[in-house]
C-alpha cells in the first residue's frame, strides 16, 4: 500500500489529459485481458503450476487499474 | 491484438466470432452477414465506430443489430455520448469479461437471438 492510499487521507482525483488517460487504460485491457486469458488456455490444458504466476499479472494490473480509478480524472475541455 | 484476445475468449465461450478491422470493414459485414450482435470499437481506423454506428442504425437492414461500444473513454459523458450515436449498450476498457458477457446476454434474449454470432470491431 503506497502512502497516497493509506486510510484516512482523501485527496482530490489528479486530472489529466483525456487521452493520456485513455493510453493508459488502453494497456492494461492488454495485460488484464491475456492474463486472464493465458489463465483459462494453462487451466484447460492441465498446467495448473502456471495459473498463480498469471494471477499475480493479473492483481497487479486490476490494482494498477484500481489506482487509476479512484485518483485520476480527466481535465475539463 | 486486443480483438484477438477479446475473440479468443468469446469463442472460448461459444460465441461465433467475426471481426472487423475498421469501420468501412465493419458495416459492409455486417451488412451481409447480419450478425447477432456487435461489439463496436470506437476508435476504428477509416470510419471510427462512431460513424459506423451511425451508419448502421440509420440502414433499415442493420438498425435492429444491438450495438455496444467499447472503448477505454471511461466518462459517464462517453457513455452518454456512446447512446446517443445509437449504441445499445457501453462499456469500457479494460474489459470485465463477466460485465461484458452479462450485456451481451441481456441484448442477445431481448432481441431472441439464438446462434450468439457476435462481430468484434477493434
Amino acid at each position: 500500500m503506497s502512502a497516497s492510499t493509506k486510510p484516512g487521507t482523501q485527496s482530490a482525483p489528479i486530472a489529466l489529459p483525456r487521452d493520456l488517460l485513455h493510453d493508459l487504460r488502453t494497456p492494461l485491457n492488454h495485460i488484464l485481458g491475456y492474463s486472464e486469458l493465458l489463465m483459462e488456455q494453462m487451466s484447460a490444458a492441465g498446467h495448473e503450476e502456471y495459473v498463480p504466476h498469471l494471477e499475480k499479472i493479473r492483481k497487479a494490473g486490476h490494482d494498477l487499474l484500481d489506482l487509476m480509478n479512484n485518483n485520476l480524472t480527466t481535465e475539463a475541455e | 491484438m486486443n480483438r484477438d484476445m477479446l475473440s479468443r475468449r468469446l469463442q472460448r465461450r461459444g460465441y461465433e466470432v467475426m471481426i472487423a478491422v475498421d469501420g468501412q470493414l465493419g458495416i459492409d459485414m455486417a451488412q451481409s452477414e447480419l450478425p447477432d450482435l456487435i461489439l463496436m470499437d470506437m476508435s476504428l481506423p477509416v470510419i471510427d465506430g462512431w460513424e459506423a454506428t451511425r451508419t448502421l442504425k440509420a440502414t433499415e437492414k442493420t438498425k435492429s443489430i444491438p450495438i455496444i461500444a467499447l472503448t477505454a473513454h471511461a466518462m459517464s459523458t462517453d457513455r452518454d455520448k456512446a447512446i446517443e450515436a445509437g449504441c445499445d449498450d457501453y462499456d469500457t476498457k479494460p474489459i470485465e469479461l463477466s460485465r461484458l458477457l452479462g450485456k451481451m446476454e441481456a441484448l442477445l434474449e431481448s432481441g431472441g437471438a439464438n446462434t450468439s454470432q457476435i462481430r468484434v470491431n477493434s
